[in-house]
């Protein structure tokens, strides 16, 4: 055991925080046997790192920022750049077999190219809005609303979307 | 603000209103309406990313920093199933008829997998059905498999599969809707109990059972309901 002032701090944290950022991390390697170990390697570094988070009400932000980083640095070496032109037309044919709507939408999230479902991940799950999304990428506030609007109407194909065309034509 | 405008905001961050947002959506039905479809979608993405997660990550996280140590109910569970495994006690207790003797809790002691388990299923178990929605066929199929145990095609029906902790590795924690009431099924692969044992605790009874090259735990909500559910699986 370790004798640490903050250490009580430290653990309100993980409890706080190891579900969101085990979904979050699911949903960047959609491997749920990574998704933990990224969740293990995030709070290690943010243990060993713990003595310079000056703000507490950073951590959290602190926290997405290291897992990214870490799903980078073991699963990816690079960013996750992404073709904003990209087609995500295609993307319905994914769920055409699918009988269920609610797995039709994981299957339609899984199919979203990262740089996609990711911004859109951190906005759905995170609360985070497209500045904070922004900082936590590395990309502009305008190519963050790019990017989650081309997911929204790519998502938003699926049966029972009614709407979705006349969305599209905007 | 147009419905462009409108539209192009609603898609971007559909939460977030600002006044010149709700003036366009009293004045526009075709953007309202759309605003209101945008709430039921965004409701379906969100109850889609929110994947199970694993049983007790916290516990394991600050396990492996060393910031606590093993507490109640799923790591009881871990650790005591590694030391009955270890001891390898004897708690068969056949009666003079045949029939396997059920064991109180407490000629156990709460540290037995038996017990912990039952423990685990009453105070754990009713959160973990409301998290978890999605369960993989294959990789359920497989864990039985692995055990040499039979998950029956007709008759059962899957409430909950994942992972669940064990002392060096991860067993699976199934709970199923079977003709004789919803049991919890704990599977330990690779790992043998030293025994078989029968115990009773609260209102779930429960056993532990050497099988294949593992084990398994089953807890229903009487003896009669173990046995006949036990049958099932083989």
């Amino acid at each position: 055991m370790l004798s640490n002032p903050k250490k009580p701090q430290f653990e309100a944290l993980v409890r706080a925080y190891s579900a969101e950022l085990y979904r979050y991390a699911y949903w960047l390697c959609r491997d749920r046997f990574l998704a933990e170990d990224l969740v293990q390697e995030t709070f290690g570094r943010a243990w060993q790192s713990w003595e310079r988070l000056r703000d507490d009400k950073a951590a959290r932000s602190w926290l997405y920022t290291i897992l990214r980083n870490e799903h980078a640095r073991l699963f990816e070496r690079k960013r996750f750049d992404i073709d904003e032109a990209a087609d995500l037309d295609g993307l319905i044919d994914h769920t055409s077999a699918a009988p269920h709507e609610e797995i039709m939408m994981n299957q339609m999230l899984g199919a979203l190219p990262r740089g996609y479902r990711e911004p859109l991940v951190l906005q759905v799950l995170g609360g985070y809005s497209c500045a904070e999304i922004a900082e936590i990428i590395g990309i502009s506030e305008g190519a963050v609303m790019t990017r989650l609007t081309r997911a929204r109407l790519a998502l938003r194909k699926l049966p029972g979307m009614a709407a979705a065309r006349k969305v599209k034509s905007l | 603000m147009n419905c462009f405008e409108f539209r192009k905001l609603l898609l971007a961050e559909p939460r977030v209103r600002t006044s010149e947002q709700e003036r366009h959506l009293a004045e526009c039905a075709a953007c309202a309406s759309l605003a209101r479809e945008m709430e039921a979608f965004e409701s379906r993405v969100h109850d889609a990313m929110r994947v199970p997660v694993p049983e007790a990550l916290a516990e394991r996280v600050l396990l492996r920093r060393k910031i606590r140590t093993p507490a109640l109910h799923v790591w009881a569970l871990a650790a005591s199933l590694a030391a009955a495994i270890g001891l390898g006690v004897y708690l068969y207790h056949p009666s003079d008829d045949g029939e396997e003797r059920v064991l109180a809790a407490a000629a156990l002691g709460g540290a037995h997998p038996a017990v912990a388990a039952i423990a685990h299923v009453l105070d754990e178990e009713p959160r973990m059905l409301k998290e978890n929605r999605g369960v993989d066929p294959v990789v359920m199929r497989a864990a039985f498999t692995r055990l040499g145990l039979n998950l029956p095609a007709n008759g059962t029906t899957v409430l909950y599969f994942d992972k669940c902790p064990m002392t060096g590795g991860a067993g699976n924690h199934v709970v199923l809707q079977t003709p004789f009431g919803q049991v919890t099924l704990i599977l330990v692969p690779d790992r043998s109990f030293g025994a078989r044992v029968l115990v009773a605790d609260r209102d779930k009874t429960a056993i532990a059972s050497p099988h294949g090259t593992g084990g398994y735990i089953l807890i229903a909500d009487s003896l009669r309901n173990v046995r006949q559910t036990e049958k099932l699986f083989m």
